[in-house]
């Protein structure tokens, strides 16, 4: 694997005529599935013990050019101007055997697997699944629903999305150079690992899976998830490890009532890259460095109305180089609160209030942050003409304490299409 | 009410109509039945979630609504048929992640009660013309209730789970069935004339012809074969 997938970073690439005339084919097929007046929304194709389910997502977010990169959920690659087609399948071997995958295409760039994997449930009438594969993360609660038909606003909570200043395939020399980033983490340079600038890596990363497995059990009232993945929460690895190390997940959901869901989850991996770890000095380069996070997220709804909050913190073990050293390990905290209310059949309301913060390191200049904290706060109207079409228009404003530009208000347009 | 259906199948059979009811008035006619069965050759997929990616494990087991469920109706109903003014109550169920009765025939004026039999959940919705509405979301043991005042077709749906769907058929006249298990329909009660019988299945008119009812009591077999 490549050191520019390790951080998340995209190196521009040509494009090929194929695999573009692909992604134009997934926008016709899913234009075509949503006005189609043949087609319903899991329809199963059934062969034998085989049952076929196709679903799909368009989502199609404009609005100007985001300068302060608040929203750039990987290198040149903004979540309020972007083009996501997303195919769905789930092969049904009976009753106990599923394999599913979802396909992604960005701004009809060359479509990629997002999931695949295996679905067990081994007895018929026990809670107890278990999924194989590049499979989605157990941690938290915005990550099971990161589609533009599960998002009641366009853009992601910043624990999800914002890059900050840290990497998996590069490290600081020193604390100065750490917070020489601050505030821009859509591109970041360090001398010690991959020579390539990069972006950074977000607190979770809900653009790409991770590859492991992970078992789940019970239901109602209490559930609870593990996983054991390669990658970690912040830099989940498609295939191959690049460094050995392993990350174990574990979520646990609790309803005591309908309509209310508390969960708490926590995880701790090997985050750094193999490759930084061998130019490292002998003394650090023994250590292991790991991502370890925790999480609290709650819903409740009840008739039209739904409150949502949520809060990540996350620590990232650091090679203590320089003067004056980075510390380790390194903190985050982000925290959210979202509600939403549907005023009338079609039409929803929502907004979200965001806070992303980080520790206080010692540099020449100070004591500063690490990164630069962050408040966003972001309002949306939808319409729904149709079931499956949802047109929203937002405005989202940034305060950023550093980088190039520190406030920046967008006004966003969304367009949802599903089958 | 409008479905959409073959446009020289219906002028065909909007004329025999005209003549029948002039003729039935003219003669001051008894009332029949008109009775038959549908048979669905047409293939109908099972209906399930879309494909959950994103979740954990395996999705909870969940009804099968019966698509093969049929309704049949006249069109336009028998003159005097739209003076009742007799309030009626129904029920779309909300049991094991589907609606039950797949498809519901009402009059116009009835209140139908949501009832929610789950233990998760729903929010029952509509985005259709004939009435637009969106109950939220409530859970097991509670059941709220709207009524129908424009005849048309409503489809109903779930916004919290997609699998989830159902037709409500609201006409303004009582000269409609919905087909039992075995395909069957029976329409009692028919003022003697003739009429155009629709037969509707699965979001649409599948199949329309003319049915003449003679005076007295007497019985009208038409059966529908939809493919």
């Amino acid at each position: 694997m490549s050191e520019s997938a390790v951080s998340g970073a995209r190196i521009p690439r040509r494009r090929r005529g194929g695999a573009r005339a692909l992604a134009t084919g997934m926008v016709a097929g899913i234009a075509l599935a949503v006005t189609g007046p043949a087609v319903r929304a899991g329809e199963r194709l059934g062969f034998g013990p085989f049952g076929l389910v196709l679903g799909g997502e368009g989502t199609f977010s404009i609005a100007p050019k985001d300068w302060g990169y608040f929203n750039e959920i990987e290198y040149q690659r903004n979540a309020l101007r972007l083009a996501r087609l997303a195919l769905q399948a789930e092969l049904r071997v009976g009753t106990h055997v599923a394999a599913l995958t979802e396909i992604r295409s960005d701004n009809l760039d060359p479509p990629r697997a997002y999931g695949l994997y295996l679905r067990l449930r081994p007895w018929t009438g026990r809670s107890f699944d278990v999924q194989a594969g590049l499979v989605p993360t157990v941690f938290g609660g915005f990550t099971r629903r990161p589609y533009g038909g599960g998002n009641s606003l366009v853009g992601y909570p910043l624990a999800y999305q914002y890059l900050t200043t840290l990497r998996a395939d590069a490290v600081p020399g020193s604390a100065d150079e750490l917070a020489l980033w601050r505030g821009q983490g859509w591109l970041v340079y360090y001398p010690i690992g991959s020579a390539e600038p990069a972006s950074g890596m977000p607190l979770v990363n809900t653009q790409r899976w991770d590859t492991g497995a992970q078992v789940r059990v019970g239901s109602d009232p209490i559930e609870v998830a593990a996983s054991l993945t390669q990658g970690t929460l912040s830099s989940p690895r498609r295939g191959r490890d690049d460094n050995g190390g392993k990350q174990v997940a574990i979520r646990a959901a609790w309803r005591p009532v309908t309509g209310l869901v508390i969960g708490a989850s926590g995880s701790g991996g090997e985050y750094l890259a193999r490759s930084v770890r061998e130019t490292l000095p002998p003394s650090e380069a023994q250590r292991r460095y790991r991502q370890w996070a925790g999480g609290l997220d709650a819903e409740y709804s009840r008739g039209h109305w739904l409150a949502r909050a949520e809060a990540v913190a996350s620590a990232w073990d650091m090679p203590r180089l320089g003067t004056p050293p980075v510390p380790s390990p390194l903190k985050a905290l982000g925290i959210m609160g979202e509600g939403r209310y549907r005023p009338a059949p079609g039409w929803t309301l929502a907004a979200r209030v965001d806070y992303l913060g980080f520790g206080r390191i010692e540099t020449s200049q100070g004591r500063v942050s690490w990164d630069a904290p962050l408040t966003r706060v972001e309002g949306a109207v939808s319409y729904s003409p149709l079931r499956q079409a949802t047109v929203k228009a937002a405005y989202q404003h940034n305060w950023r304490d550093g980088g190039r530009v520190r406030s920046k208000g967008l006004v966003v347009g969304q367009l949802v299409l599903w089958f | 009410m409008r479905f959409p259906d073959p446009v020289s199948r219906h002028l065909l059979a909007a004329a025999l109509v005209s003549t029948g009811l002039l003729l039935a008035l003219a003669t001051g006619a008894g009332a029949g039945t008109i009775q038959g069965r549908v048979d669905v050759k047409r293939e109908l997929l099972p209906l399930d979630p879309r494909p959950t990616v994103s979740e954990l494990g395996m999705p909870p087991p969940r009804g099968t609504p019966d698509r093969r469920r049929s309704v049949v109706y006249l069109e336009p109903g028998p003159r005097g048929a739209f003076e009742e003014s007799e309030r009626r109550r129904a029920t779309l169920d909300q049991r094991s992640e589907a609606f039950v009765p797949y498809v519901l025939a009402i009059t116009v004026g009835t209140n139908v009660d949501f009832p929610n039999h789950d233990r998760t959940y729903h929010n029952v919705f509509s985005l259709s013309k004939a009435r637009r509405f969106d109950l939220g979301r409530y859970p097991q043991g509670e059941s709220k209730s709207l009524r129908f005042d424009r005849p048309g077709v409503v489809r109903v749906f779930c916004d919290i789970h997609s699998h989830m769907s159902a037709f409500i058929l609201v006409f303004a006249h009582r000269f409609f069935a919905t087909t039992d298990a075995e395909g069957r329909y029976r329409l009692d009660d028919v003022p003697a004339g003739a009429y155009n019988l629709v037969a509707w299945n699965d979001g649409q008119v599948r199949d329309s012809r003319p049915a003449l009812v003679p005076e007295g009591d007497g019985v009208v077999e038409q059966d529908f074969v939809l493919k």
